[in-house]
């Protein structure tokens, strides 16, 4: 009868169900594995993808990884860990294809996909049980036609939100499938090690370490206003995140909306010339990204956490938008100089665009030298992009200082390559 | 009040002022029209608090007085009319105003006349300019004012008399026009303000088809008036430092080209509907012949070829069309000159012998 079909999957809809499912799913070695299929000769082989301009481990397979190689490793590290590994490049057009398949794949149970790089993505299975079947027999099935469809082995976590759906993806590797059942979500956070939370950094770490917090357990147990008291806003939502709680919709990305990088510093920092010359280098980092996406922005927004998470923003809009570096170094420095208000060291700095529309690239008669400054970043754009970020750099970026020691040799490196390009 | 006019001349006046009603305002007599019958004279006027008008009305008066009557609905009623006689009349002690034409009759709604804000009068030097000379500046100068409020003084014609000269300028940011034109008359001492682009335009409506050949112009401190064919207008002018536009006209330019001005500007019109606001019109200029084309992502491309006397190097610059045309139609002989720099530098648009020139910024193209 076609009038009860139709209450029965208005019974099964999304809005009534009581709880929401979603999955995360994450490829095990992505990048390797990709290289393990293209060459099978490969496989038992430790293989090392990285390299390019930060000289970094991507990707280590399973087999380097027992030699103690893990990602983001200086590669020259391990080489020495592992002479006999094979050492690749990397073939990102190749990864990006995967990545694709993978996300159609997705496509196919659910509207709400939400990719988070090439290797992991969250799908939102609430409400598909009368299509597919119970939801966690679906994400079976999805990581199933994974290695049959894609060959690549991927690990999947089940659970009421995204949050304890990536730390479960993340608790059996490789090839795991560990399901969260309603209402087990604090249980199943609560032995494992606090840094396992997303959003739990090394400097996070070292001050909940230094409050005696270990697990996400522990976290767990600190009274609420404690944490506000010592994390600001931050702390509260970090008492939530060690409960399992996380009502972050599984949002399937569309247009750009906004472009931003931050920096957190290894450690506070008050020193003027660093922080600006680090504003200097994140705006230029947007700004060739915004380039590099063909839109312009009209608002920028700097964004400055003080050493006890207190958080501010300020932000301001052009008449018109733009794309040129120049213009945003003067904004930014302003709006950090107006909306740094109290005397503390900082623990990170970003920097953000928006309202953003695709280029128009008409100039003003009042400011005759923007269409000058454009060409000189469009070239700097072109530079970097076939010999690295760091290939070029301006000088008021000198002290701006992400990795404190290599630092000052990429800069040596970046001076060598001009004279070799000019 | 009671007065005797008939249709067509009501029509016309109501049209007259009906610019200056205001369309968004919360003060309810802004949207109405004064009618007022006093001293044998039967005056319209509106205002939005920018600009004033006021229109002579031919008419008998019956009965001497005044009344705010709506501005909208008036209008609509006056264009409906029968043609002939219309008697507008308000009883004494009433608050409707009764339109009587033939057989049909209208009670509306008014406002008392006392609630409508004073008309300036304005009291300053006084002086007279030939009105086609006039109304051809601004025809070919005022296009380039800016319509963004953010901005009020790109809003603005500035306006420059001196001696038996008047220059205009406007600009936008992304073009700007400057045109001086003699005056058959003389200003005593010089004088400048900056005048909203609407009311010039506006005075260009009204002038168009008056009989006079002179518009009087009175110029005080924050405000301006004009007079022309019996209607005044009278706009408040705008505050703030016009930009020194001399500095941004390089002095050389490194490239000229003349082409026909008709057919340039019909290519720019046809081709320049295939060009859009991310896309610009590219003019390439090579031996004897200005290539225009554009091309729209989803709808096509679009390309013509003009004749040209040219033997310099090759070189392409785009330009958002209608900034383009704006230039080049507000030359007036043929051929148009077209100087450049470079692609970055702003481009000049040029007629060989009058005062008049047009700069515009190019829009970078994508190699």
């Amino acid at each position: 009868m076609p009038s009860n079909k139709c209450s029965d999957i208005m019974r099964g809809m999304g809005p009534r169900a009581p709880h929401r499912t979603i999955a995360h799913l994450d490829f095990d070695a992505f990048f390797a594995a990709v290289e393990e299929n293209c060459d099978p000769s490969l496989r038992g082989k430790p293989v090392i993808v990285g390299g390019g301009e930060r000289g970094v481990v991507a990707t280590a397979n399973y087999v380097a990884r027992r030699y103690g190689i893990h990602s983001a490793m200086p590669l020259r590290t391990a080489r020495r860990l592992c002479p006999q590994g094979v050492f690749i490049t990397g073939h990102f057009e190749l990864y990006r294809e995967y990545s694709q398949r993978f996300r159609a794949l997705l496509g196919e149970y659910s509207p709400l996909v939400e990719p988070l790089s090439l290797d992991e993505a969250y799908v939102d299975l609430t409400g598909t049980e009368l299509l597919f079947g119970p939801p966690v027999e679906t994400a079976r099935l999805i990581q199933r036609r994974v290695a049959e469809e894609l060959k690549l082995s991927v690990s999947v976590g089940v659970a009421t939100n995204k949050l304890v759906a990536k730390v479960a993806s993340d608790y059996q590797k490789p090839g795991g499938f560990t399901v969260v059942p309603p209402g087990q979500e604090a249980a199943f956070l609560a032995p494992l090690a606090v840094e396992k939370l997303p959003g739990v950094g090394p400097h996070l770490l070292e001050q909940l370490r230094d409050r005696g917090v270990v697990t996400v357990g522990d976290l767990a147990r600190v009274p609420v206003p404690l944490l506000r008291l010592s994390f600001g806003e931050w702390g509260e939502l970090l008492a939530h995140r060690a409960r399992g709680e996380d009502p972050c919709p599984v949002a399937p990305r569309e247009e750009v909306k906004s472009i931003s990088k931050e920096h957190t510093f290894e450690e506070d920092i008050s020193d003027p010339g660093v922080l600006e010359s680090t504003l200097i280098a994140l705006t230029e980092e947007v700004c060739r990204r915004l380039r590099s996406q063909r839109l312009e922005a009209r608002t920028v927004t700097v964004k400055i956490r003080y050493a006890d998470f207190v958080t501010h923003t300020c932000s301001r809009t052009l008449p018109r938008p733009l794309d040129v570096d120049e213009v945003f170094f003067a904004e930014v420095l302003s709006l950090f100089r107006q909306g740094r208000r109290r005397r503390y060291r900082l623990r990170l700095l970003g920097v953000g665009l928006s309202n953003l529309t695709p280029r128009a690239w008409q100039d003003d008669l009042f400011d005759q030298r923007l269409p000058l400054l454009r060409e000189l970043d469009l070239k700097l754009d072109t530079i970097r992009e076939r010999f690295g970020k760091k290939a070029v750099v301006r000088g008021a970026t000198f002290s701006y200082n992400p990795s404190a020691v290599s630092y000052t040799r990429t800069s040596e490196r970046a001076v060598s390559s001009q004279v070799r390009l000019g | 009040m009671k007065l005797v006019t008939n249709k067509q001349a009501l029509v016309e006046s109501l049209a007259t002022v009906s610019k200056a009603v205001s369309t968004r305002t919360s003060i309810q007599v802004l949207s109405g029209v004064l009618l007022s019958a006093i001293n044998d004279v039967v005056t319209l006027a509106a205002t939005d608090m920018e600009i004033s008008l006021r229109a002579p009305l031919s008419a008998k008066i019956e009965q001497p007085g005044a009344v705010v009557v709506p501005a909208r609905i008036v209008t609509d009623v006056a264009r409906t009319l029968p043609a002939g006689e219309v008697v507008i009349e308000q009883r004494g002690g009433e608050t409707q105003v009764e339109i009587r034409a033939g057989e049909s009759v209208f009670d509306l709604h008014s406002l008392p006349a006392a609630d409508f804000p004073q008309l300036p009068q304005l009291a300053g030097e006084e002086f007279t300019v030939a009105r086609e000379a006039f109304i051809e500046t601004v025809e070919r100068v005022a296009p380039a004012a800016s319509r963004d409020e953010t901005r009020p003084v790109l809003t603005g014609v500035l306006m420059h008399l001196e001696k038996n000269l008047v220059r205009m300028v406007a600009t936008d940011s992304y073009r700007l026009s400057v045109k001086e034109t003699p005056l058959d008359t003389s200003v005593g001492k010089a004088v400048q303000a900056i005048v909203p682009a609407r009311a010039l335009t506006e005075l260009v409506r009204i002038a168009g088809s008056a009989a006079d050949d002179r518009i009087g112009v009175v110029l005080t401190e924050n405000q301006i008036g004009f007079a022309v064919g019996g209607v005044t207008l009278i706009s408040r002018l705008i505050d703030g430092q016009f930009p020194n536009y001399r500095q941004l006209i390089p002095e050389s330019f490194d490239y000229e080209v003349a082409v026909g001005r008709d057919e340039l500007a019909e290519a720019i019109r046809r081709v320049g509907l295939l060009a859009h606001k991310n896309s610009p019109l590219r003019l390439r200029f090579g031996a004897n012949m200005l290539t225009i084309s554009a091309e729209s992502q989803d709808v096509g491309r679009a390309h013509e070829v003009v004749p040209i006397q040219y033997s310099g190097d090759e070189l392409e610059i785009g330009f958002n069309p209608d900034f383009l045309e704006v230039g080049v139609v507000a030359v007036k002989d043929s051929p148009v000159y077209l100087r450049f720099i470079s692609p970055l530098r702003p481009g000049l648009v040029k007629g060989a012998t009058d005062d008049f020139l047009y700069l515009v910024m190019p829009i970078r193209l994508s190699d």
